[in-house]
């Protein structure tokens, strides 16, 4: 009931302003614009004017505005690009989108090539920026004749009526299933119009708005659409992602800086952020300190589009003869039993032989972000972390660390910054055994 | 077959449930059978309160009302009863053991000389020799008058020296039970340390064996010592290293000791000040290098644990029987209140509000000493599985005490309320019994985890059957007949018939019903939560409630048709006794498990925890007051 009338309302302002945009553009017309708003004869003559070539050829319609168009226009989808960049002139915004559809529109009453030209829009959104706008997408839709395409009859019904158009529509709110955004009354509203209730951008349309309700907020660790633009920022964040544990902490190791040496060289400082969680600190003392621990990286982590690398001090699983079992006391508790004593199965002929997550990895006690992924930038956090982490002390610490990850960057667009990319000069797969002093030096 | 299986459990929860007959479990521990393991035994249960997790009734221990006493025993109680009655009421002064905080000394003399002090010890060591419901009714006198000198009594013999009677050796026993017996040594149960409550990993008293092997040296402290500063005999937990047969590794762990104040080094604090219990002594106790000889170990070296267990589950019994005594007392002093009392020239127990706390005070009453007598006599009889009713009658006493002593405070108004009256004493006397030897949340937990236990095994043993279905054919086809009658809403066959006397039959009725949904959430729960039901102690508590309230409709079923068929004079009195609760308690079992099986439930707990959570975090209630300020 309450879509019916809003979908009436919306119709009617519509076509007023259909009408004043017909009125515009037919502007020499003799039933001028007060012919227009007396509204079922204007209706009459804009759903007429696509079935009947005879109309098209109406000696009425001024033979300049058409034909000026007729010169410039080809079916190809050049054309259209070439609109968006002429109109854009290197400023693509909103408005200056929303500026070439008007100019499309207003060029031609007969909305001619509509379909290449949403094509192209399509393709031109996400340069414009407006790729997530679900306002650009309905006046996007505005474009499409209304009524034109509606099935009148059962035969039409039957057959896929229009079905360039149609699928130009299903491409459309395609589009905007790829980038999430949900469609609102007005899509619905435009469809109806443009294409009917039982058109094939009108299912798509009602599944959208079955499934997208569902999936909406079904991932409890949403990645923000804005990711911070500071480096350390964005570290941050990716690493409270990774790290499971509420209580981990992040440090600040250092920020990125600026130092010019006595001798005159100017040393760039990368910022180095570590995160390292109570429960890890605890393993990590618990670690035998005749055992090395590794510092393995880098790691790819995408966030959206963006990819960031991580390095973690991880050790080896231990030994199956060192791995002593907390075995459970039965005689701990006097009152009540600790622990039950049996497993059931799931269900009754189930076999849990393998257990995805109790595997042998061994633990990590570290994670960390560097501006860096060289040796003296990682050695400065591990010798960092020994501050609250006394046991790295006594520890051998290696350094296997991958050259980089730069051909992950060859996709990557604008985002690619440097921060990304890693010095080709770190140790190629070699694992340097770095001992004590050794990091007492890198302190210093 | 399978394909009938597989429609028939379309659920894991409909994991078929048999009844084997033979199912060998065992549960073993480190090569150690735990004590707890004691109930998860190697054969069907004959235990009610195990069974009843399974959804089954085992009438064996609670049909007929069990007649523990023959004739000579039943002589020689009813020669007891008179004097101890008459002791209690001539000689001991309860307000004045209050006052003073310490029992008369005369009385202390009277209680000796009666023997009060050795009433199980063996005759020829000494003692009464009396069996458990002997000691029940006697300790039930007790109860009625003086909690203060129950509790003396009690911490010498229910717990005290119950270590010597139920694992020392023949030596120990003829060393220490003749003594003790007289009274002329008083003795002490050292458990409780500052930082160990029920977790035995904490103990930090320590005992170690010297280099020849002849004695150990016992350092550390215990807090709350009943009869900390009177004993001269103490039964101590203390960790020792001790060797593990199979790994060679040393490891800690419990063992008991029999000290003796004499081997030196022994002191206590100074008397505690509490809340009731006065009259009994409660201090610290000190071991400062005492050199315990090796002889004095109690059971086996390392195997505390297993004796501290056994006391603690063998003394249980005692404490339903001294409060139902105690109900006895205040609910008498109630009704002769409300019998003689006149408010706007009617009795007040004409009216309705009265007239209900009286009945209820009788039920609950009518109930603890069922389950005193009922749990007493299989004790007698020598079930060894009575862990579990145990710890429901201490909790259902404690709680059923303290009820129907603040019932009886309120019938008698103001008066109630004074000191003059010795309510008031009762009721504090009665707090602490919700909290010593296992506070009732733990043994709650107890009660639902052993039942858990049990009925996992079933379900295991169950599950084991169905891995070969043509095999075990014929045992499925009962529980699958089971399973669908239960799925349909019909009654799956228990019954009571037989053993519960017809009159009784709608209560009858009642209970096996609340059984059959008890069986059925249980194992709902289990197939749920499996092994981690153990971290559900909001689901625990109430399976817990349940299960006590089954317990109670048993118990008093058959105590209520025993005096039908024997045409006791009371015998319509107690029917109503019974009816009504069984009702009650019908309706409070069904509350619980609709509860439980409703996603309401899932709510609540999770609102619980997080007010919890709250309340920690900010040290308090968080709500800001409604004023503002």
């Amino acid at each position: 009931m309450r879509v019916s009338r809003c979908l009436q309302r919306l119709q009617d302002l519509r076509l007023l302003r259909c009408s004043w945009q017909t009125a515009r553009v037919l502007q020499p017309e003799p039933h001028g614009p007060r012919a227009a708003r007396s509204n079922p004869q204007q209706h009459r003559v804009v759903r007429g004017f696509h079935c009947s070539p005879v109309f098209a050829k109406d000696p009425r319609l001024p033979g300049r505005l058409v034909g000026e168009d007729d010169k410039k226009r080809q079916t190809s989808l050049v054309a259209h690009d070439d609109l968006f960049e002429q109109i854009a002139m290197g400023a693509k915004s909103k408005a200056t989108f929303a500026k070439v559809i008007d100019v499309f529109n207003k060029r031609d009453i007969r909305r001619r090539g509509h379909v290449e030209f949403i094509y192209a829009a399509l393709r031109k959104m996400p340069e414009f920026g407006v790729e997530r706008d679900l306002g650009v997408y309905n006046r996007l839709l505005d474009v499409f004749p209304k009524e034109v395409f509606v099935p009148t009859n059962f035969i039409q019904r039957m057959f896929n009526h229009y079905p360039r158009q149609q699928e130009c529509g299903v491409q459309l709110l395609e589009q905007m299933e790829n980038y999430g955004i949900t469609p609102n009354v007005e899509t619905k509203v435009l469809l109806v119009q443009i294409f009917g209730e039982k058109s094939h951008p009108m299912r798509k349309y009602q599944r959208l708005m079955y499934w997208f309700p569902k999936f909406k907020h079904l991932n409890p660790f949403p990645v923000p659409q804005q990711l911070p633009e500071d480096p350390v920022d964005l570290a941050r964040f990716s690493l409270t992602r990774i790290a499971n544990d509420l209580d981990a902490k992040v440090t600040v190791h250092q920020l990125p800086c600026s130092d010019v040496t006595e001798s005159g060289e100017e040393i760039h400082r990368p910022y180095i952020l570590g995160i390292q969680s109570p429960g890890q600190r605890e393993l990590l003392a618990k670690h035998d300190p005749s055992r090395p621990v590794f510092v393995e990286g880098p790691f790819p982590l995408w966030l959206r589009s963006t990819c960031v690398h991580y390095y973690v001090l991880r050790a080896d699983p231990p030994l199956p003869q060192d791995q002593v079992e907390e075995a459970y006391d039965p005689e701990r508790s006097f009152y009540f039993p600790l622990q039950l004593d049996f497993s059931l199965d799931r269900d009754v002929w189930d076999e849990e032989g393998f257990d995805v997550e109790d595997l042998d990895e061994g633990p990590v006690y570290a994670m960390c972000m560097a501006g860096r992924g060289d040796q003296a930038t990682l050695g400065q956090w591990i010798s960092d972390l020994q501050r609250d982490n006394p046991v790295l002390g006594r520890v051998p610490t290696l350094f296997r660390l991958d050259p980089g990850p730069q051909h992950l960057q060859g996709g990557g667009d604008e985002e690619s910054e440097p921060r990304h990319r890693l010095h080709v000069e770190t140790e190629e797969d070699q694992a340097v055994l770095d001992e004590e002093p050794r990091r007492g030096r890198g302190k210093l | 077959r399978t394909k009938l299986l597989t429609s028939t459990t379309r659920h894991r929860s409909t994991a078929v449930q048999l009844s084997i007959s033979v199912t060998h479990m065992f549960f073993f521990a480190g090569g150690h059978q735990t004590c707890f393991s004691l109930f998860f035994s190697s054969q069907e249960s004959k235990s009610f309160a195990v069974n009843m997790f399974k959804g089954q009734i085992a009438t064996s221990q609670v049909f007929p009302f069990p007649k523990a006493l023959n004739e000579e025993q039943e002589q020689f109680l009813r020669e007891l009863v008179g004097p101890v009655s008459k002791f209690f009421e001539e000689v001991n002064d309860p307000a004045k053991n209050d006052a003073l905080e310490k029992v008369e000394d005369h009385t202390m003399e009277g209680l000796k000389e009666m023997g009060a002090f050795g009433l199980q010890v063996p005759g020829d060591l000494g003692g009464l020799g009396l069996s458990n419901t002997q000691y029940a009714r006697l300790v039930e006198i007790v109860g009625s008058h003086d909690l203060g000198v129950g509790i003396t009594l009690g911490a010498h013999q229910s717990i005290g020296f119950k270590g010597i009677l139920l694992f020392g050796n023949k030596a120990q026993k003829e060393k220490y039970l003749p003594k003790l017996a007289t009274g002329e040594n008083i003795a002490a149960f050292c458990l409780t340390e500052p930082a160990s409550g029920s977790d035995a990993a904490s103990i930090k008293t320590t005992a170690v064996l010297s280099p020849c092997g002849q004695y150990y040296t016992m350092n550390g402290s215990k807090i709350w010592i009943s009869n900390g500063g009177l004993a001269e005999i103490f039964t101590v937990f203390a960790k020792t290293p001790v060797k593990d047969p199979n790994t060679g590794e040393v490891k800690d762990k419990i063992t008991a000791f029999i000290v003796e104040r004499s081997f030196g080094g022994v002191s206590h604090g100074p008397p505690e000040k509490k809340m009731g219990i006065k009259a009994s002594n409660t201090a610290e106790v000190y071991f400062d290098n005492v050199r315990v000889p090796a002889d004095c170990v109690l059971g086996e070296v390392g195997g505390g644990f297993k004796v501290a267990m056994n006391i603690l589950n063998n003394g249980r019994f005692g404490m339903a029987a001294a409060l139902s005594g105690t109900m006895k007392g205040v609910i008498s002093k109630a009704v002769d209140h409300a019998a003689n009392r006149t408010q706007f020239g009617n009795k007040i127990h004409t009216y309705g509000a009265i007239q209900e706390k009286v009945a209820r005070m009788a039920m609950l009453h009518y109930v603890t000493e069922s389950m005193a007598y009922m749990i007493s006599g299989n004790m007698d009889s020598g079930a060894a599985e009575f862990q579990i009713e145990a710890a429901i009658s201490k909790i259902f006493a404690s709680e059923a005490a303290w009820t129907v002593t603040d019932e009886s405070i309120q019938v008698m108004g103001g008066m109630g309320f004074m000191k003059d009256c010795g309510v008031e004493r009762v009721m504090r006397d009665l707090r602490i019994f919700r909290i010593f030897e296992g506070t009732n949340d733990i043994l709650r937990l107890f009660v639902a985890l052993n039942g858990f236990q049990n009925a996992g095994n079933h379900l295991k043993s169950l599950q084991k059957a169905l891995k070969n279905p043509i095999g075990n054919a014929g045992l499925l086809a009962g529980e699958i007949t089971k399973r669908a009658k239960r799925f349909a809403g019909f009654s799956s066959g228990l019954t009571l018939q037989g053993s519960v006397h017809p009159e009784l039959a709608q209560s009858g009725d009642l209970t096996v019903k609340a059984i059959e949904e008890f069986g059925a959430v249980i194992e709902e729960l289990l197939v749920k939560h499996g092994k981690k039901i153990i971290d559900e102690q909001f689901v625990l508590k109430r399976v817990a409630d349940c299960a006590i309230d089954l317990y109670a409709m048993v118990v008093v079923l058959s105590r209520a048709s025993r005096s039908l068929s024997q045409g006791a004079a009371s015998a319509q009195h107690e029917k109503m006794l019974c009816e009504t609760w069984c009702l009650e308690a019908y309706d409070r079992i069904l509350h619980d498990i609709k509860f439980l099986r409703s996603g309401q439930s899932k709510q609540t707990f999770k609102n619980m925890r997080a007010i919890s959570a709250a309340m920690v975090e900010n040290g308090g209630v968080v709500s800001p007051h409604p004023l503002g300020f």
